[in-house]
């Protein structure tokens, strides 16, 4: 029996030899520890100050000795919260959306239409991604304001429903599909709309969630364009909610945090669930 | 008038001409295979020929109706790819069944197709598999499927056995010579692999730097290359190639060895300057002194069906195929004998072939072998 067992136990897989020598390793991941418990520390922080009652606010004891909800009551009645929830996700959505649509279309025209100054035209687009908000900032709140959109989501939305990232990042991956999969796909009789919903997109899927995601997030936490344009809470986004805590009177610190946590609960909602595309979608906007 | 008829087609990539001129026809039914080495431009006529690629000048004919401008959907044309190009996110129905789809082939017809064309390729366990999960010859089957599925006029394959192992080469070459004569659709073959090509094709189209060198069936090609690109392309072990030039008495003689006597009473006149091409089966393995040209046997490869020697001659090189029974071994002086009836001469500048090499002899077989290596004693 006691063959039988050692036989059939798994062969492991001497990776050691390859690997850092024990000692090494065992460095490392203490090291690793250690900055994640650095990055993940403010976040637990935020969240364990939200519990905090008023008068035990700046206490630096690692836990909270009375938890209690009364921060987010508060921070649920001193501003509209839900609303501004509701705001920010049907913002983050609609851009999320568009962008991708427009960047599947428009990638897929620079992919593999060749037409006339395609180059250029690529190139300028890439352009515009160097452009920082703060110079179309001025231009674009007086082209807002001349559509009567101030103080609108639709205004929130609207600068956004096309990004130079999306598109490049799309149209790259469009090139680096196989085109003899296209051909096959147009000697089967397909023209080019068929070609990139049927053929095409469904082969991106990975790329898309990726960009959906990353678009999402950056939308999600979008703070200074949604400041400009917004002046009535009920039409705000929760970045600007979170604001309003902090005035010249004073800093609410408890309600800042309980509402900082409700903020950011979706996108930490958003790590937990689709960890490993957020990562990739991450390291593939750092390859740019 | 041809299915597929081509006229003065050529191509050009911004300032460099690819295809240069070319003129062919393919007759209904038959199967063509087009062979080449690589770069000649096979792909870039096959892909013209589908629509994939524009026409700089010329015109393409099929079933009687240019097609210059037309869509290649609308060519009744379907092409098999190198590399498959199965849609990955469909499964092997979803592929066969694609066509169809585009075209508003209702369900249940098209359900019923694409079994039948899964039952002629021995698909039917697999229509549920995505690409990722079939083997090479099954994908290339999957290939085939949606190829057939649309019932074309026209079939046209890129190398289409290239990514597969050489016994599954074999197999697939087979089937697909079998769908051929079951569908007795045109088929259009590009292969840079000579035996793919002597075996599949009906008519042989042999094209080398973008210009067409011969269009023949495999026989007549092989018996008569029509340049010595071709005669050295096809074949294998290759046809050796000599310089040789004919002497002021009329006799044939190669430069390597110019005090032997090859062949005489010639059609060529005297001083003419030639290639002179002889397959290896048609040189005779003499014991040395016997005539011919004097070589070493400097390796000797084993086919299994056949042993090959490579010779080492006084100013080159030449193989020559061994009988079984041979008794030749490496290093051993021997002598290479052409069988006269099976010269082939080309002009040395244009490599175009020349008329008959020589008179007598030249309806008389191997039967006068013996004779013959008394014919040519050392001069
Ligand atoms: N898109 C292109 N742009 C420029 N030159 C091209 C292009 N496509 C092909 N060529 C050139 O045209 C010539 C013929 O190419 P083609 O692909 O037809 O060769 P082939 O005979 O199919 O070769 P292979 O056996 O390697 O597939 C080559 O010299 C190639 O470099
Ligand atoms: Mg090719």
């Amino acid at each position: 029996m006691m063959t039988d067992a050692a036989t059939l136990a798994p062969v492991q897989p001497r990776r050691r030899a390859l690997a850092l020598s024990g000692w090494d390793t065992g460095v490392g991941h203490a090291l690793m520890i250690l900055v994640s418990l650095v990055c993940v520390f403010p976040i637990y922080w935020m969240i364990v100050t939200s519990l905090r009652p008023e008068n035990a606010i700046f206490s630096t004891r690692l836990w909270p000795d009375a938890a209690s909800l009364d921060n987010y009551a508060y921070a649920l009645r001193a501003v509209p919260m839900q609303r501004m929830l509701v705001n920010t996700f049907i913002v983050s959505a609609a851009v999320t959306a568009v962008q991708l649509l427009s960047g599947i279309l428009a990638g897929y025209a620079f992919a593999r239409w060749r037409f006339r100054g395609s180059a250029i035209l690529f190139g300028a687009v890439a352009l515009t991604w160097l452009v920082p908000l703060q110079v179309v900032m001025i231009p674009n709140y007086l082209l807002v304001a001349r559509l009567g959109m101030i103080d609108t989501l639709g205004a929130l939305i609207l600068p956004h429903i096309a990004s130079a990232f999306a598109i490049m990042l799309l149209a790259q991956s469009m090139r680096s599909f196989p085109t003899e999969v296209v051909e096959a796909a147009r000697m089967d009789g397909g023209n080019h709309w068929q070609i990139l919903w049927q053929v095409i997109v469904p082969n991106l899927r990975g790329t898309l969630a990726s960009l959906a995601i990353l678009i999402f997030i950056t939308t999600w936490n979008e703070y200074f364009w949604p400041l400009l344009l917004t002046r009535s809470p009920e039409n705000s986004v929760v970045q600007i909610g979170l604001q309003m805590f902090i005035s010249s009177e004073g800093t609410q610190w408890g309600p800042l945090m309980a509402a900082s946590t409700m903020a950011s609960l979706p996108i930490l909602l958003i790590y937990l669930v689709l960890q490993r595309q957020v990562i990739s979608s991450f390291m593939k906007s750092g390859l740019r | 008038m041809s299915y597929v008829s081509i006229r003065d087609l050529r191509k050009s990539y911004g300032d460099v001409q690819t295809l240069h001129g070319l003129n062919l026809g393919f007759e209904e039914g038959e199967f063509v295979v087009i062979v080449g080495p690589s770069g000649c431009g096979k792909s870039t006529l096959l892909r013209m020929i589908a629509g994939l690629e524009d026409i700089t000048s010329g015109e393409i004919g099929i079933g009687g109706q240019v097609v210059n401008d037309v869509e290649p959907a609308n060519r009744g044309c379907a092409m098999v790819f190198q590399n498959y190009a199965l849609y990955p996110h469909m499964t092997v129905a979803g592929n066969i069944g694609y066509p169809l789809k585009l075209a508003r082939v209702p369900r249940a017809e098209r359900e019923q197709r694409v079994r039948e064309a899964a039952e002629i390729l021995g698909l039917t366990d697999y229509l549920d598999r995505r690409p990722k999960q079939l083997s090479g010859g099954q994908r290339q089957r999957v290939a085939m499927g949606r190829a057939i599925v649309r019932q074309p006029r026209l079939f046209l394959f890129d190398e289409p056995l290239s990514n597969l192992d050489a016994k599954m080469r074999v197999q697939m070459r087979i089937e697909i010579r079998r769908l051929h004569r079951r569908l007795s659709a045109t088929s259009v073959l590009v292969t840079h692999d000579q035996v793919e090509a002597m075996t599949m094709a009906d008519r042989l189209v042999v094209m080398n730097g973008g210009r067409i060198e011969q269009i023949g069936s495999p026989s007549e090609v092989y018996a008569r290359p029509a340049s010595a690109f071709v005669a050295g392309f096809l074949g294998a072990p290759a046809m050796n190639l000599l310089p040789a030039t004919v002497d002021r008495e009329g006799i044939l003689r190669a430069d390597m060895c110019p005090d032997r006597m090859l062949a005489g009473d010639l059609k060529l006149p005297s001083g003419t300057e030639l290639t002179l091409g002889v397959r290896p089966e048609d040189f005779t393995v003499a014991p040395a002194g016997r005539g011919g040209l004097p070589a070493q046997v400097d390796l000797i490869e084993d086919l299994g069906g056949m042993r090959v020697a490579h010779c080492q001659l006084p100013g080159g090189y030449a193989s020559a195929v061994l009988p079984r029974e041979s008794a030749v071994r490496e290093g051993t002086h021997v002598s290479l004998i052409p069988d006269v009836a099976r010269l082939h001469a080309f002009d040395r500048v244009s490599g175009q072939r020349l008329a008959e090499v020589a008179v007598a002899g030249a309806d008389a077989g191997r039967a006068e072998s013996d004779a013959r290596s008394e014919a040519f004693a050392p001069a």
